[in-house]
């Protein structure tokens, strides 16, 4: 249909090769008191096209703490490969898990490490701290990071973390008289938050759907409270520490 | 100024183009249009010809309209399915259907799917391009069934069944893979539906409902959301908000009653003095 | 052992038929020749004490420095070559900055005690024809204490690169009497008062000089304030107290 143009080709051109791609999706954590929720679409694209309906972004660390990546897909499963790699070494030269803010600072410097040739991923990690506390850590690309009770981050972004400002921070919204909001919601309000969130992301981002990844980190000694029977959970703990790991997956639209 | 000018070319003024370039490369981005990334697509069957659209229109990666029509009417028996941007598909279809309608009013005659394939193609060539529309045309006229693609600088096919837009290739593979001559209704209209569903489960740029249009010698059945794959599930939570939740600076409550107490001056209600 | 020399004297990395490494045995005789360094580990807390020789009236006692902090929450007193140890401190106070700056957390003690004997162990290696970076093996032991999420802990290190973990510890020339001292004196329940006067007591015996606040150093390691090496007003109130 278009012929090639022989005026082009009469001067220099530079072409580069550009490492990086968008692979499009979306990934959120919120904290609880005593839990710590992490979820993520499993679409991986390029352009106008689906690469994958499954590939996950989210994933389990230790039985306390889940990591998320979004962004460049190649480097982001680099990126997760590395710092299992470093939280195996860690074991075995400290004898003991890496606790969740070791983690964060880990993840800080092995960004950073890599400050002018960066991992293209947005990290959310999300777990229970040592005092027990849920936990949510948001970094940039490079390095920068900072424990939050909320966060969304990729192609939704500008879509989901506005609502969830307004419904866990409750941003733009008066409490009635006499009360003040909750600083922690329960776990059954948060798990229909993430999902409504996802839902709604899907219905107006193109890059949002398929399925959906949701993981649950729970406290020593806290339980499900009543949600156990909730459909498509599974218990992924291994340790005998007392944390315990679960996993929720729900469809999403596939167009 | 009958007068051409020898400074000035004749044909089309694209100067307005060239600034736009210009200001695009010093950085000041165009304004954004809604495009329609779109899986559109048009059979011939044994009666005739079915034109096929998905229902999605984006701004980028941002879903715009999750219902939108692109089987635009030209005349009764004539169709056509648009691609690209979308005030260009809408207006162009419009304009053209305009002047199919003057034109079958004053020759007295049922418009030609190949009239309204040449107009097409003259407009959009005027513009060299830059009018975004991508179009499948399909109709049934005196000569049979016609079924064209239209490209935005003016280039068209005539072919048994095409496709076109971002999810064309979704759309076509399921056309080569399953397409006969002399199709029934039915298969016809499955086929169809399986092409532009091809382009909304694995095309980004399409989504949603599929529209179909079914057009014979006898009649046109425009079958709007034929089928609709893709409802809005059910949310976890109600967001209604508290009355009271929206924090306000100032409150400034003002009667729209006006009382006025009213004084008569003068004579004690005499009637007008009209000497 | 000097009337048996023989060639496997020479190499560090050499066995002998017997399989023994000499100058690695040898370095660790070196360590008899130190002062005496005691280590006492409580439930409060871990004490550190060290006998300074002061060999002419003219040495400032200040100046001789045998316990040294590796970390807020890490000590270290040594008995032999003192000036080995320190390299030996240096690499275990880059080793805890290093795993504080990644991991945003204290090092364990056993951690640095790991690192230090890791580096311990590097005598004689050499790759390809290039030179050894250690011409020797480190001639001084150390006892490590340090307070971590095990709680406190007294770990001793040797030229070998072998570490253990012990409740109380003596090294230096006086150990065997003092380590056995310890042993009768120890027990599970000390308060950090206690341990700070059994270490001074040990000290006392095996000194040829009368202890008091110029000749003797102290040092702890606590939950609440880390590592502090004791002032002599402090220092004095012990020895008071004793």
């Amino acid at each position: 249909m278009i012929m090639p143009d022989m005026d082009s080709l009469a001067h220099p051109q530079e072409r580069r090769f550009n490492p990086y791609t968008e692979n499009g999706g979306t990934i959120l954590a919120i904290a609880g008191a005593d839990f710590s929720v992490i979820a993520g679409d499993t679409r991986q694209s390029e352009g106008y096209s689906i690469q994958t309906r499954y590939a996950p972004k989210v994933f389990r660390l230790t039985d306390r703490a889940v990591l998320a990546v979004n962004g460049f897909a190649a480097d982001g499963n680099m990126f997760v490969k590395k710092v299992k790699q470093r939280l195996e070494w860690y074991h075995h030269a400290h004898a003991k898990d890496m606790p969740l803010r070791a983690i964060a600072r880990l993840i800080q410097t092995m960004l950073y490490a890599r400050r002018f040739f960066p991992y293209y991923v947005y990290n959310i990690l999300g777990g229970i701290e040592e005092d027990g506390t849920g936990a949510v850590y948001s970094f940039d690309p490079v390095g920068s990071y900072e424990r939050e009770a909320c966060r969304a981050a990729g192609a939704a972004q500008s879509l989901v973390q506005p609502f969830l400002d307004n419904q866990i921070y409750f941003k733009n919204q008066e409490a009635a008289q006499g009360t003040s909001h909750p600083s922690h919601l329960p776990l059954e309000t948060v798990l229909s938050i993430v999902i409504d969130s996802f839902t709604s992301a899907t219905e107006r981002h193109i890059e949002v759907g398929d399925g959906l990844e949701i993981f649950i980190a729970l406290s020593k000694g806290r339980t499900l409270q009543g949600m156990e029977s909730i459909r498509g959970l599974q218990e992924l703990t291994v340790t005998e520490d007392g944390e315990r790991l679960f996993v929720m997956r729900r469809d999403l639209k596939k167009d | 100024m009958s007068q051409q000018s020898a400074f000035s070319s004749p044909g089309f003024d694209f100067s307005n183009s060239v600034r736009n370039n210009f200001l695009q490369e010093k950085g000041m981005p165009l304004p954004k249009a809604t495009s329609t990334g779109t899986t559109i697509v048009g059979c011939l069957f044994k009666d005739g010809i079915i034109l096929g659209a998905d229902t999605r229109a984006t701004e980028g990666e941002i879903i715009a309209d999750k219902n939108c029509e692109k089987i635009h009417y030209i005349t009764e028996s004539i169709r056509c399915c648009g691609a690209g941007t979308a005030a260009d598909t809408e207006f162009t279809t419009a304009t053209i259907s305009s002047n199919m309608e003057l034109h079958s009013l004053s020759t007295g005659r049922k418009p030609r799917v190949v009239t309204v394939m040449t107009m097409l193609k003259q407009y959009l060539f005027q513009y060299q391009g830059h009018i975004g529309a991508a179009l499948v045309l399909g109709g049934v006229d005196s000569t049979g069934p016609h079924l064209f693609t239209i490209h935005p600088h003016g280039s068209t096919d005539k072919l048994p069944y095409v496709t076109m837009g971002s999810g064309s290739l979704a759309a076509m593979a399921v056309f080569e893979s399953s397409w006969k001559p002399n199709m029934e209704r039915s298969d016809a209209l499955a086929l169809v539906s399986a092409a532009v569903s091809a382009g909304i489960f694995n095309d980004l740029g399409s989504g949603s409902n599929v529209d179909a249009c079914i057009i014979t010698a006898t009649q046109t059945e425009m079958l709007r959301n034929f089928v609709k794959p893709n409802e809005r599930v059910e949310k976890e939570r109600h967001y209604t908000f508290r009355r009271g939740t929206t924090a306000w600076k100032s409150e400034n409550i003002r009667d729209l009653i006006v009382n006025e107490d009213i004084t008569l001056v003068g004579a004690t209600g005499d009637a007008m003095d009209t000497s | 052992m000097f009337l048996t020399r023989s060639e496997y004297d020479r190499g560090v990395n050499t066995f002998s038929p017997e399989g023994r490494l000499f100058q690695v045995e040898y370095a660790i005789e070196a360590i008899k020749l130190g002062s005496t360094t005691v280590g006492v580990r409580t439930p409060d807390g871990v004490v550190l004490a060290v006998e300074k020789r002061v060999q002419s009236p003219l040495l400032e006692s200040s100046s001789i420095e045998k316990i040294m902090e590796i970390d807020t929450h890490l000590g270290c007193a040594m008995s032999g070559l003192t000036a080995d140890a320190r390299t030996m401190i240096d690499h275990a106070r880059v080793t805890a900055q290093n795993h504080a700056f990644t991991y945003d957390e204290r090092i364990k003690v056993e951690s640095v005690t790991q690192a230090v004997c890791d580096l311990a162990l590097r005598f004689g290696e050499s790759v390809h024809d290039e030179e050894a970076m250690m011409s020797r093996p480190f001639g001084v032991a150390l006892l490590i204490a340090g307070v971590d999420e095990l709680g406190p802990q007294l770990y001793h290190t040797d030229p070998s690169g072998t570490f253990m973990r012990y409740n109380a510890k003596a090294i230096g020339s006086g150990s065997e009497a003092a380590q056995s001292e310890l042993q009768d004196k120890w027990h599970k329940q000390m308060t950090l008062l206690e341990a700070q006067k059994l270490a001074l007591r040990v000290l006392k015996q095996v000194m040829e000089e009368k202890l008091d606040h110029h000749n003797v150093q102290l040092a702890q390691v606590t939950p609440q304030k880390g590592f502090a090496i004791l002032d002599e007003v402090q220092l004095k109130e012990i020895i008071d107290a004793m």
